[in-house]
C-alpha cells in the first residue's frame, strides 16, 4: 500500500517538492506514525490489531526494561561483593602496613639489636675537641673566702639570734 | 381470597414505581457511604499520613550508609609513621536466628576462636535477646577463622582503630602523652589526636541506595553517593628516636631516684619545633579503654610548677638586658635577705661574701637573684616576665595545656617578687619554662613551641610568624657565656657531656614543693640546657618529680637538680650528639 500522499509527492517529483510552502511541510507526518499507518494497512489491521500491537510493543519494553533490571541488579550484587573483598584486603593492607612500621620502630630495632648481640656503648671518642682546660672530675667549686667584714658578720649572727627564724618562703637551688 | 384474607393487596404501578425508586436510592445512599467510608479512610492513608508512610517504606528498602572518613596519619619529622589506621573486628549474635540445636556448636566454636567463656555464651544464645556483642576489636585472622566456619546468626562487624608504635616497655606505646589516642566512636582526646582533630578526621560522606531482602546493595534506582573526604596527615617535629632514648633514659632516672615521676621535653631552638616529648610513666594508647584516667594526664603541659634555680636564667637575663647588671658585677652575699617580713636565705644559707653574677649562677644563690631583680626594678622584671612568655599561655599546639596567671605587677607583693626572682611562688608548666630559657639559646629571640610542623599539603602558620626578640643577642651571649660556667665550674657538672665540656650551658634547679601553704621537703628537680653553647641544636629540660634518693632523708640536697635530672639530660644529649652527629663549635 502506497498512500496517496506519497503517491502525490512522487508525482511531483523532486522538483515539485521545492514548491511545497513551509507551512505544509510542517504538517507532514513523522516516520513512526507513517511506517505504523503501513504497517497497520500492510496487516489490515482494525483497531483491537492496533491496540494488541500497542500492547505488544509495551509488553517488550517491559520485559526488555525487567531484563536489564535484572542484568543490572546481578552486576549492583557482583559490585558487592567486590566492595566486600576489596574491604577485606585493605584490611590486611593496614595490617602489613603497620607490622612494617612495627618493624621500623625504635624499640623494635633497638629489641631486635639486642637479640643479635648487639649494644650501645656511650662513645667518648666520636669528637676531636681540644684539650679541656678545667678539672672535670672537680665537685662544685668551693665558695670563695668570704671577704665581709668580721664586725659585720659578728653583728649579723647577734640579729639572727635575737630576731629568730622567720619563715622561709624556700630553700631553692 | 387469599390476599384478602391476608389483608394483602396487589400494589398498583404508582407504588411499584415509588418501592423501586426507594430501593435504588437506599442502595445508592448505602453505597455512597460505604464508598465514602472507603475513600475517606483512603484519603486518610495516602493524603493524613502519606508523609509517615512513605518515610516507613523507604526505610524498608532504602538505606543511608555513613562512610566514614579515613583519619590522617601522623609521620614524625623523618616521615616514620607514628600512628596507622588498621581495621578490628567485632563479632555479634542474634540469639533468634541460632536454631536451638547448634547453640552448642555455636557457642564452642566462638569459644575457640575468640577465647570468651563458653557457658556465658550458651546462656546469651539461650535469651530471648535480638543481638549481643560476643567480642569487639580483634584482629584480622580471628574474623578470617569465625568467617569460614559459617556460624548461623553470628555477624562480624568492620571497626577502624588507630594504631600506635610500642614504647619503651611492653604496657607503653611510642609518645603516647603528647599523640593521645582516639576514642571507638572516633573523637581524639588529649595530645594531638584531640587538637587536630578537625584536620585529622576529615569528613565523612554517604551513600544513600535501595537494598533488597538480604540487604544487599541493588544499583538500580535513585542513588546518591557522596565520597567522604579523609583527614590531613601531619608531620610532627618530633624525632621518634631521640624520643624512644629520651623514654629510655627517664625511665631509667625516675626509677634510679625513686621517684614519683618525670618529664622531658626537647626543642629545636631555632624553629621551637618539639622534638622529643616524655613522660614516666606513661600508658599504652593502644588499651586505652583499660588503662585509668589519671594515666592520661601528661605532666608536661597540664602539671604547673614552681621551676626553681631555672628561672634565675630569666632574670638575670633581663637584668642584663636592662644594663642593670653585667656578669661580672660584683655584690655582696651574706647568705640571707630580710624582703617584705621574711627572712629568705640560698639554698645554703652560707655567707658568700663578693660575688659576681657569674659565681651566682654557677652556685645557684637566691640572694643574688634577689639583688638582680632589686637593681631591675619591679617594673622592668615583670614586662621581662610577660617578654620570655611567663605570664602567657604558651599556646602550644597540644590539648589540655594548664596556666596559672601570675597576679599583675601591681597587685604582687614585695616578697613574691622576690621569690619569682628564684623561682618560687610562680607557677609555669614545663613548655612555658623551656620556651623562655630556649629565648637565650636562639639570641634572644622567643621562638613559638610547635609540635606540627605540616597538616596536609600546608606548613604551620606559627613557623612562618616573626619571632619576637625578647632580650639583645649580646645579653643572650653573655647569658650563654654564664651558663656555660654553671656546667664547667658550677652545679651543672652532672650534666656535661663527653667532648662538649667547654661547649654546653645549662642551670640546675630545686624546688620545694607547696602543701597546704606550707613548703615541704619533697621538690621538683630540673636541669635545663643546650648544646653546642653558640650553635645550639636542641635545648632540654628535664624534670623529676619527687625524688627520693637513698640518703636523702639525712642529706636532702641528694635530691637536687644536679643530682636526680642533670644524668638524665646527658644520657639523653650524648644520644642525640651521636645521631644528629653533632660536633662542637670551634672557637
Amino acid at each position: 500500500m502506497i498512500s496517496t500522499r506519497i503517491l502525490t509527492r512522487r508525482r511531483l517529483g523532486a522538483a515539485g517538492a521545492q514548491h511545497v510552502p513551509a507551512r505544509r511541510r510542517r504538517r507532514t507526518r513523522g516516520f513512526v506514525q507513517v511506517a505504523s499507518k503501513v504497517t497497520a494497512d500492510r496487516l489490515h489491521l482494525n483497531a483491537f490489531g492496533h491496540a494488541y500491537l500497542g500492547l505488544g510493543a509495551v509488553l517488550i519494553c517491559v520485559l526488555f526494561y525487567l531484563a536489564l533490571a535484572a542484568q543490572i541488579t546481578q552486576s549492583s550484587y557482583e559490585i558487592a561483593r567486590l566492595q566486600d573483598q576489596q574491604r577485606q584486603l585493605l584490611a590486611e593492607q593496614d595490617q602489613l602496613r603497620y607490622q612494617e612500621v612495627t618493624q621500623h620502630a625504635p624499640a623494635q630495632v633497638q629489641g631486635a639489636a639486642a637479640q643479635s648481640g648487639m649494644e650501645r656503648t656511650a662513645p667518648t671518642k666520636y669528637v676531636s675537641s681540644q684539650p679541656v682546660a678545667i678539672d672535670l672530675k672537680a665537685a662544685i667549686g668551693a665558695p670563695p673566702t668570704d671577704m665581709t667584714p668580721l664586725w659585720q658578720r659578728m653583728m649579723a649572727a647577734v640579729v639572727n639570734r635575737i630576731v629568730g627564724d622567720h619563715p622561709v618562703m624556700a630553700a631553692t637551688r | 381470597m387469599a390476599a384478602g384474607a391476608f389483608g394483602y393487596r396487589p400494589p398498583g404501578r404508582l407504588e411499584r414505581a415509588t418501592s423501586t425508586r426507594l430501593r435504588i436510592f437506599t442502595m445508592l445512599v448505602v453505597a455512597l457511604l460505604l464508598s465514602s467510608v472507603v475513600w475517606a479512610r483512603l484519603a486518610y492513608w495516602q493524603v493524613m499520613r502519606h508523609g509517615q508512610l512513605t518515610q516507613q517504606a523507604s526505610a524498608q528498602y532504602r538505606e543511608v550508609v555513613e562512610l566514614p572518613a579515613m583519619r590522617g596519619a601522623i609521620f614524625d619529622h623523618n616521615m616514620t609513621q607514628l600512628v596507622v589506621n588498621t581495621t578490628v573486628y567485632s563479632a555479634f549474635v542474634s540469639p533468634d536466628q541460632v536454631p536451638a540445636a547448634q547453640r552448642l556448636h555455636v557457642a564452642a566454636a566462638l569459644s575457640s576462636v575468640l577465647g570468651v567463656d563458653q557457658n556465658a555464651l550458651v546462656s546469651t544464645l539461650s535469651s530471648t535477646r535480638k543481638f549481643a556483642y560476643v567480642k569487639r576489636r580483634f584482629s584480622k585472622d580471628k574474623a578470617d577463622a569465625l568467617r569460614s566456619m559459617k556460624l548461623p546468626g553470628v555477624g562480624l562487624e568492620e571497626e577502624q582503630q588507630r594504631s600506635y608504635l610500642p614504647g619503651i616497655a611492653p604496657g607503653s606505646t611510642l609518645a603516647a602523652n603528647v599523640l593521645g589516642f582516639v576514642k571507638y566512636d572516633g573523637s581524639g582526646q588529649y595530645g594531638i589526636e584531640a587538637q587536630y582533630q578537625k584536620s585529622l578526621g576529615g569528613t565523612p560522606g554517604y551513600i544513600s541506595s535501595y537494598r533488597d531482602l538480604a540487604n544487599r546493595e541493588i544499583v538500580l534506582g535513585s542513588h546518591t553517593h557522596q565520597d567522604p573526604v579523609a583527614g590531613s596527615d601531619l608531620v610532627l617535629s618530633v624525632d621518634a628516636n631521640i624520643q624512644y632514648a629520651a623514654e629510655q633514659a627517664l625511665a631509667d632516672g625516675v626509677k634510679k631516684a625513686r621517684a614519683e615521676s618525670g618529664s622531658v621535653l626537647i626543642m629545636d631552638p631555632k624553629t621551637g619545633g618539639i622534638v622529643a616529648w616524655a613522660d614516666y610513666p606513661s600508658y599504652n594508647a593502644n588499651n586505652f579503654n583499660q588503662t585509668p584516667t589519671a594515666a592520661f594526664k601528661d605532666n608536661v603541659l597540664s602539671y604547673v610548677y614552681e621551676p626553681g634555680s631555672v628561672m634565675k636564667v630569666v632574670t638575670l637575663s633581663g637584668a642584663i638586658d636592662k644594663g642593670a647588671i653585667k656578669p661580672s658585677t660584683v655584690i655582696n652575699d651574706p647568705g640571707a635577705l630580710y624582703i617584705g617580713g621574711y627572712r629568705i636565705a640560698d639554698w645554703d644559707g652560707r655567707n658568700h661574701g663578693n660575688i659576681n653574677y657569674t659565681y651566682v649562677l654557677e652556685h645557684s644563690l637566691n640572694v643574688g637573684a634577689m639583688k638582680a631583680m632589686q637593681a631591675e626594678g619591679h617594673q622592668a622584671f615583670y614586662s621581662y616576665l610577660q617578654g620570655f612568655g611567663l605570664t602567657q599561655p604558651s599556646g602550644i599546639d597540644v590539648a589540655g595545656e594548664n596556666f596559672v596567671p601570675p597576679p599583675a605587677a601591681d597587685k604582687m607583693a614585695d616578697s613574691q617578687y622576690a621569690t619569682t626572682a628564684f623561682g618560687q611562688g610562680v607557677d609555669v608548666n614545663m613548655v612555658q619554662m623551656l620556651a623562655a630559657v630556649n629565648v637565650v639559646a636562639n639570641g634572644g629571640k622567643y621562638a613559638p613551641p610547635h609540635v606540627v610542623e605540616r597538616i596536609g599539603n600546608k606548613i604551620n602558620p606559627v613557623m612562618l610568624q616573626a619571632q619576637r626578640q625578647v632580650i639583645s643577642p649580646d645579653a643572650a651571649k653573655q647569658m650563654t657565656r654564664m651558663m656555660e660556667a654553671v656546667v664547667q665550674h658550677g652545679s651543672g657538672f652532672t650534666s656535661r657531656v663527653h667532648g662538649f665540656e667547654l661547649d654546653q650551658a645549662g642551670k640546675t634547679g630545686t624546688s620545694q614543693i607547696p602543701v597546704n601553704g606550707k613548703y615541704t621537703l619533697n621538690v621538683w628537680a630540673s636541669f635545663v640546657g643546650f648544646l653546642p653553647s653558640d650553635h645550639p641544636r636542641f635545648t632540654m629540660i628535664v624534670v623529676i618529680r619527687k625524688p627520693n634518693v637513698p640518703g636523702s632523708d639525712k642529706d636532702w640536697t641528694l635530691n637536687d637538680g644536679y643530682f636526680t635530672a642533670a644524668p638524665v639530660w646527658q644520657k639523653i644529649a650524648q644520644t642525640m650528639v651521636v645521631s644528629w652527629h653533632i660536633t662542637p663549635d670551634h672557637r
